[in-house]
C-alpha cells in the first residue's frame, strides 16, 4: 500500500497496481511510437516522432505523420481512456461487471443526439455534433433513471431499462436517417460505424478537453467510489456523501461515453472489457480507475493497428475488432455466471 | 375459460381490423369498398385495385406470417427458458440467420432465394442453441439480465462479422441490403407459400407440445412424475422456435420485440395457460406487426420506415416498462 500525492490529491494504491499501471503506460508509449512510425510510407522512427510533435522534418513525414497518423493514434488513445474510465465507473456503481455504456443505451442515446443534430443543424462543426451527442446521452440517461426509479435504484432494473431504451434510441436514429437527404444520411452512416480513421487535431482537442475536465473530477471521487462498493451504509459511516458522489460519478460516466461517441461514433466493448482486464491484472478487490483508462487506451490503439495491418481490400472499422475480442468475453462472463459463478 | 375465449375472439377481431388497415392505408389511401372489390372482383384497369392486389396483399400476408411466427416463438422460448425477457430478435437468433445468409451470398453457395431460406434456418438454429445454452439455467438469480445482455452481446458479435463480410464484398452488400431492412415491401416476387406452410405446421406442433412444456415449467420432477419426456420436449421446442424465427427472418428481415411484447400482454389477459397463450399470441403478433407496418407507412412521408424500426421503438419502451414492474427478487 502506498499513497501517491499530486498536490492536494492523494491516491491510495497497492504496490502491484502501481507496477501494473507503470507497465501499461510503458506498453502504451511503445505502441504509440509503433503507430506513428508504421505505415505504407517509409519514415524513420525519429522523423515520425519529430513530425508528430510539430518539428518540421520534410515533405511526406510532416503531412503523413503530423496530420494523419498522429491525430488518429492520439484520438484512439484518448477515446480508449475515456471509454475505459466510463465503463469502470458504471460497473462499480451498478456492482455488475456486465454493465457498460454501450449496452445500456447511453452510447445509443448519444448517437441519436448526434444524428439529430446533423439533421437539424447540419455538419457545421464537431463541437455542435458533440453538444448534440452529450444532450442525447443525458436525455437517455434521464429516461433510463426515470423508468427504473421505484423507491430507489436497483442496478439490475437499471440495466434492463437501459437495454430497452437502447433499442428505442437506435430506432429513433434509424428514423432520423430515413428523413435525411441522401448525402447527409451517407455521412451520418459513415460516422455511426465507429472509427478513428481520418480524425484531425480538432477531434483530438475535443476529446482531450473532455477527458481533461472529467478525469480529475472522477479521480477526486475515487475513494468515494471504492468505499461505496462496500455498501451505502458502510460508505455513509465512513463519511462519504453517498447521494452526491453517486450523482457526480454517474454524470461523469455518461459524459465521458457521450463525448467519446461524438468524436469517433459508437465503438463497442472497450468500456466493457478494459476495466475487467485491469481488475484481473492488478488483482484489486475494487475498482481501479487509472489502470482501466490505460487499458482502454491500449486496447483501442492496438485494435486500430490490427485494423490497419489487416490485408483487406477495404480497411475495416475498428469496432469490428473490438467486438471480436469483447463479445466472446461477455458471453463467457454470462455463461460462467449461469453456472453459479460470480456476477 | 369464457374470458379466455373472449380474449381469443378479441385477438382475431384485432387482426381483422389490422388487415383492413394494412390493405387500405399507405402513401395512397384507398377506401375499403375499393379494397373489397379488388379482393373479390378485380378490375385490372383500376390502378387503385392493382395497388391492393399486387402490393398490399402480399405485404399483409408476409406481415401476418412474421408476426404470428415471432410471437409464438417468443412465447415458447419464454416458457422453455422460464425467462420473461426471451425474444428471438433480442437474443440474436435473427442476427444468426442474417449471418448465415451473408456467408452463403459472399461465398457464392446460395444465389437464389430458394437456397437462402434453408441457410437462414441453419443460422437461426445455431444461434438458438447458443442462446439456449446460456439461458438454460433460467431459475438462477439475475438470469433475465444475463440473458438479455448475452443476447445484446451475441447480436453485436454476429452483426460485426456480418458487417465485415459486407464491407469487403460490394456485390453481397447489394443483395443483402434488400433482404435485411426489416421491411415487408419488395418481397412480392418471393413465393411465400412454403414459408406459410412452415409457420402453420410449426405453430400447430407448438400447440401440441404446449401441455408437456407447461408441465416442465412446473418443475422437472413434477414433469417426470406426469410422464413427460423432458429432453425430447425441449428438443422439439428448440426446433419449433428455430423454424418460426428462421421463417419470420427469411420473410420479413430482422424484427425485434414482437416475441417479447405480445406474449407478455397476452399473459396478462389469459393467464398462464400455454395453449391459450400461443393462440392469442399468434393473432396478436400478426395484428401488432401489421399495425406497426401501417404506422411506418405514414410517419415519414413521402418515404416509409421499415416495420423493424417501429417495433424496436415500441418494443423497447415496453421492455423498459416490464423491467420497471418486476420485483427485485425476479431480476
Amino acid at each position: 500500500m502506498r499513497i501517491l500525492r499530486i498536490g492536494p490529491l492523494g491516491i491510495t494504491t497497492h504496490r502491484r497496481t502501481f507496477a501494473v499501471g507503470l507497465a501499461m503506460a510503458a506498453a502504451l508509449a511503445a505502441l504509440l511510437v509503433f503507430a506513428l512510425a508504421q505505415g505504407q510510407a517509409n519514415i524513420t522512427v525519429l522523423d515520425s516522432l519529430k513530425a508528430a510533435v510539430g518539428i518540421p522534418v520534410g515533405a511526406p513525414a510532416d503531412f503523413i505523420v503530423g496530420q494523419v497518423r498522429a491525430p488518429r493514434a492520439l484520438t484512439a488513445v484518448v477515446i480508449g481512456a475515456m471509454l475505459g474510465l466510463s465503463g469502470a465507473i458504471l460497473q462499480s456503481l451498478t456492482r455488475n461487471p456486465l454493465a457498460s455504456p454501450d449496452f445500456i443505451g447511453i452510447s445509443a442515446g448519444a448517437g441519436t443526439g448526434a444524428v439529430l443534430t446533423l439533421w437539424l443543424v447540419g455538419a457545421s462543426s464537431l463541437w455542435v455534433t458533440a453538444a448534440g451527442a452529450v444532450v442525447g446521452a443525458l436525455v437517455t440517461a434521464g429516461l433510463i433513471l426515470a423508468l427504473s426509479w421505484r423507491r430507489g435504484i436497483v442496478p439490475l432494473r437499471l440495466i434492463l431499462a437501459g437495454i430497452g431504451m437502447g433499442f428505442v434510441a437506435q430506432a429513433a436514429t434509424q428514423y432520423v436517417l430515413t428523413r435525411m437527404e441522401m448525402h447527409e444520411a451517407g455521412n451520418a452512416l459513415g460516422w455511426l460505424v465507429g472509427s478513428v480513421t481520418g480524425r484531425t487535431w480538432t477531434h483530438v482537442t475535443v476529446a482531450a478537453l473532455a477527458l481533461g475536465v472529467l478525469a480529475p473530477v472522477v479521480l477526486w471521487h475515487a475513494r468515494a467510489l471504492r468505499t461505496m462498493e462496500m455498501g451505502d451504509d458502510a460508505a455513509r459511516a465512513l463519511g462519504i456523501h453517498v447521494g452526491r458522489s453517486r450523482t457526480v460519478l454517474a454524470l461523469c460516466s455518461v459524459l465521458l461515453a457521450a463525448a467519446a461517441v461524438a468524436v469517433t461514433g459508437p465503438i463497442g466493448f472497450i468500456a466493457l472489457v478494459a476495466p475487467a482486464i485491469a481488475l484481473r491484472l492488478t488483482r484489486n478487490a475494487g475498482v481501479t480507475l487509472i489502470p482501466s483508462a490505460l487499458m482502454g487506451a491500449l486496447l483501442l490503439l492496438a485494435a486500430d493497428q490490427v485494423a490497419q495491418l489487416m490485408p483487406t481490400t477495404v480497411q475495416l472499422p475498428v469496432g469490428i475488432f473490438t467486438a471480436a475480442v469483447g463479445a466472446p468475453y461477455l458471453l463467457w462472463l454470462v455463461w460462467r455466471a449461469s453456472r453459479g459463478g460470480p456476477a | 375459460m369464457r374470458t379466455r375465449a373472449l380474449v381469443a375472439i378479441g385477438a382475431v377481431a384485432a387482426l381483422l381490423v389490422a388487415v383492413a388497415l394494412s390493405l387500405a392505408i399507405g402513401s395512397r389511401a384507398i377506401d375499403l369498398g375499393t379494397v373489397w372489390q379488388a379482393l373479390t372482383d378485380l378490375d385490372p384497369t383500376d390502378p387503385e385495385q392493382l395497388i391492393v392486389s399486387d402490393l398490399r396483399v402480399s405485404r399483409t400476408v408476409i406481415g401476418i406470417l412474421a408476426g404470428a411466427a415471432l410471437a409464438v416463438a417468443g412465447a415458447l422460448m419464454q416458457a422453455l427458458t422460464r425467462n420473461p425477457f426471451a425474444d428471438p430478435g433480442l437474443l440474436g437468433i435473427n442476427a444468426g440467420a442474417s449471418l448465415a445468409v451473408v456467408i452463403a451470398l459472399s461465398t457464392g453457395v446460395a444465389t437464389g432465394y430458394a437456397a437462402q431460406v434453408p441457410l437462414a434456418f441453419v443460422g437461426a438454429g445455431v444461434a438458438a442453441l447458443i442462446v439456449y445454452a446460456i439461458g438454460a439455467r433460467g431459475a438462477a438469480a439475475g438470469a433475465p439480465v444475463r440473458l438479455a445482455l448475452a443476447g445484446v452481446a451475441f447480436t453485436a458479435l454476429v452483426s460485426s462479422i456480418t458487417y465485415a463480410i459486407l464491407l469487403l464484398n460490394n456485390e453481397t452488400m447489394e443483395q443483402y441490403r434488400l433482404w435485411v431492412t426489416g421491411s415487408l415491401t419488395g418481397r412480392q416476387n418471393y413465393d411465400v407459400t412454403a414459408l406459410a406452410w412452415i409457420v402453420l405446421i410449426a405453430i400447430a406442433a407448438g400447440l401440441l407440445a404446449s401441455r408437456q412444456l407447461q408441465a416442465i415449467a412446473l418443475g422437472e420432477d413434477a414433469a417426470r412424475a406426469l410422464g413427460v419426456r423432458i429432453g425430447a420436449v425441449r428438443t422439439v421446442i428448440i426446433v419449433i422456435v428455430t423454424l418460426l424465427a428462421g421463417a419470420a427472418t427469411a420473410a420479413a428481415g430482422p424484427i425485434v420485440f414482437v416475441g417479447l411484447a405480445v406474449p407478455h400482454l397476452a399473459r396478462a389477459l389469459v393467464g398462464a395457460s400455454l395453449p391459450w397463450l400461443l393462440v392469442v399470441s399468434a393473432f396478436g403478433g400478426a395484428a401488432l406487426v401489421l399495425v406497426c407496418d401501417v404506422i411506418g407507412r405514414v410517419v415519414a412521408p413521402p418515404g416509409e420506415i421499415g416495420v423493424g424500426i417501429t417495433t424496436a421503438f415500441i418494443g423497447g419502451l415496453i421492455f423498459a416498462l416490464m423491467a420497471r414492474r418486476m420485483k427485485v427478487v425476479e431480476l
